[in-house]
């Protein structure tokens, strides 16, 4: 996998994105170790500062828990935590700048949630 | 954290001293070129006295490893001053070195190339002698004698070697004079030449003329010894002095 | 205890000051940037570092010591720049056999094995090699050297792009295995910066910023929009670049204060929000006018 290092978006925010995305996929079990700072910075070829920032952020959000000297855990809430966390945040984040740009385009809201309908039968069919 | 290396002044004059000898190995093969060159000008003789009566005809030839000797001092004033120059001090601030470790393995280096050279010096008079006994195959009064005089022999190189050694370190204070400002590079021989004759016409004793008979006229060796020694570890000491605020610059 | 500490340190040659009353300090075990245009001060202030130069006025403390004339500190760092001294009368072989006896923790291992991997012979002379592979020869001496303290000054100059990807590479390996300091002065900030945990910019001969990379990535924002709309918004910010796109838009980079709330409204109101790459930042940090190269022909 590799990161988007373009810079439109923090290197430790994609690092947390790629954990969370490990875990969702089932690679890490709860009470399982992850990925180590080191190794993630020699996976993905950053310094490992930046990739301590990234398990940090998981940490704050309890979606991985310190052990001393052993290193991070996935916990047993995680997945719900990073499900949930999807839905709030970038979800949302994510319609509103739908909302945002039909309302430059003068796409009703009604016009909107039709899209949105056609958008989903279009996932479900195929 | 890394622990830090602490290292002493010795450990490094000794690194420094074995990669000088390495990396400057050019110096001696600069010095093999020039004494068999002195050698090859030597074989005309220093020197020709001739008499004749009606029976006899006398030729002397005088040889001497002079010529030899001069050279390799030549040789040492040259490299003492090669050894200053930016490319060869820059050389030792790639590694580990202070400014004190530089100069003082600069001086080891240099009395080895000092013995060095005193000693092919000496060893240069035999090759004269063996060649001028093979090509000229005439009687040879030799003034020493290489089986009697070992004595002598090691003398005469230590005396040799001292030669070069004081022409090192006046090659070492010019040429640190000249790293620290580029006006020496005028300045020195216009002073050196300027007390040689300018003062000389006029018949005075300059300081010049006075310091060289203050070193090659003293007849007891001892003496010669200690009077050079001294001049060379002054000379020595005050380029160190000179040099040890000297920043490294490209 | 920290690697790097100066407080008002100055330099000068002759009538101009290449470092300007310089602050600043280096936690150990980082990989710092050190950022700059050419002519900033960068190279003074690592030859002051590395005990090759004396400071004017101010103070500098490297390993708490002064570094210069100080044999410790050199023992302790090694200065890798591209206009290296090595003896010419000896072959590559014999520079890494002179170099593994100065350094303590040299380690011939990973000498021999860089110096195979990037086709070096030995018999060949550092003299006669390219500029590219003079510098590739100069990073094995700085990483093998396994010094406490690491200073690469330009080290990528004339290397191609597969060999600076893997000096950043084989940086990154090292460190993680044997943690110890770096300062890395670089123009191709977009390369190094994922490396890099601090980034230190000098303007001037002074720190102008010494922030974590990924805090100076999000240190400034750039608004794009409509000139009279983004003017508003930027009026009282401090502006760091300007650029006017067509007839009435214009792309503005300020000081990144904004709340999520304001980024909200800003976006509502029809502006668009960017981050700024390092690289870019870098260069608008360090220019001297606000619309840079666009400023001579503007008012000419």
């Amino acid at each position: 996998m590799n990161l988007n290092l373009d810079g439109t978006k923090p290197i430790y925010l994609q690092i947390s994105e790629w954990l969370e995305r490990e875990i969702l996929n089932g690679n890490f079990e709860s009470d399982q170790k992850i990925y180590s700072q080191y190794q993630l910075a020699e996976i993905f070829n950053i310094n490992p500062a930046t990739a301590a920032k990234g398990l940090n952020i998981l940490a704050d959000e309890n979606i991985l828990y310190k052990k001393r000297g052993l290193g991070m855990f996935v916990t047993s809430t995680a997945k719900e935590r990073i499900l949930s966390k999807r839905k709030n945040e970038t979800l949302k984040r994510l319609v509103e700048e739908i909302v945002l740009e039909a309302d430059r385009l003068n796409v009703s809201k009604a016009e909107l949630i039709e899209m949105i309908k056609a958008t989903s039968i279009g996932e479900v069919e195929k | 954290m890394m622990s830090l290396t602490t290292v002493s002044l010795t450990a490094t004059l000794k690194k420094q001293y074995s990669y000088k000898l390495r990396a400057y190995n050019q110096v001696f093969w600069n010095l093999v070129f020039l004494q068999l060159l002195a050698v090859l000008f030597s074989l005309n003789g220093v020197g020709m006295m001739g008499s004749s009566s009606e029976s006899i005809e006398v030729t002397i030839h005088y040889y001497s490893a002079d010529f030899v000797v001069f050279f390799t001092m030549i040789w040492g004033l040259i490299i003492a001053i090669i050894i200053t120059t930016k490319a060869y001090r820059n050389d030792d601030f790639t590694f580990v070195t202070n400014r004190l470790s530089h100069n003082l393995s600069n001086l080891l280096f240099l009395l080895t190339a000092c013995l060095i050279g005193g000693l092919t010096a000496m060893l240069s008079a035999n090759v004269i002698k063996v060649i001028t006994y093979f090509f000229d195959g005439q009687l040879i009064v030799d003034s020493t004698s290489l089986t009697s005089a070992l004595g002598e022999f090691i003398l005469g190189t230590f005396t040799t070697s001292l030669y070069i050694f004081l022409c090192c370190a006046l090659g070492y204070i010019v040429g640190t004079l000249v790293q620290i400002h580029k006006v020496f590079v005028v300045l020195v021989p216009v002073l050196f030449f300027g007390g040689l004759f300018l003062l000389g016409v006029s018949g005075n004793e300059t300081i010049v003329t006075n310091f060289f008979g203050f070193i090659f006229k003293e007849s007891s060796i001892l003496l010669f010894m200690i009077k050079v020694m001294v001049t060379s570890g002054l000379l020595f000491a005050s380029a160190f002095l000179l040099s040890n605020r000297m920043e490294v610059k490209q | 205890m920290s690697v790097i500490e100066c407080h008002g340190l100055t330099k000068k040659y002759e009538r101009n000051r290449a470092l300007n009353n310089l602050s600043f300090k280096i936690e150990e075990n980082k990989i710092t940037g050190l950022i700059g245009r050419n002519g900033s001060g960068k190279t003074t202030l690592l030859k002051i570092i590395a005990g090759h130069l004396k400071e004017t006025t101010g103070e500098i403390k490297v390993f708490s010591e002064k570094p210069f004339n100080n044999l410790t500190i050199s023992a302790n760092l090694i200065f890798i720049h591209d206009q290296m001294n090595l003896p010419t009368a000896l072959n590559l072989q014999e520079i890494l056999a002179a170099a593994a006896k100065f350094y303590e923790n040299w380690d011939a291992k990973l000498a021999y094995r860089l110096f195979d991997y990037f086709s070096f012979n030995q018999s060949q002379y550092y003299q006669d090699l390219s500029k590219g592979m003079k510098s590739t020869f100069n990073i094995i001496l700085g990483l093998s050297a396994r010094c406490p303290l690491t200073l690469f000054d330009e080290p990528t100059t004339g290397m191609d792009a597969a060999v600076r990807h893997d000096f950043y590479r084989a940086v990154l390996k090292d460190y993680i295995a044997y943690p110890r300091s770096f300062i890395i002065s670089s123009h191709h900030l977009n390369e190094i910066e994922d490396l890099l945990e601090e980034v230190l910019l000098i303007k001037e001969g002074k720190a102008h910023l010494h922030l974590p990379v990924e805090d100076f990535k999000e240190w400034a924002i750039g608004i794009q929009g409509k000139s009279s709309i983004v003017q508003e918004w930027t009026k009282d910010r401090e502006i760091i670049h300007t650029k006017n796109i067509g007839t009435d838009q214009s792309y503005v980079v300020v000081r990144n204060q904004f709340s999520d709330q304001e980024r909200q409204r800003a976006r509502t109101a029809g502006l668009n929000l960017t981050s700024v790459t390092a690289s870019d930042l870098s260069v608008y940090l360090t220019g001297k006018t606000e619309g840079g190269i666009d400023d001579v022909f503007n008012h000419g």
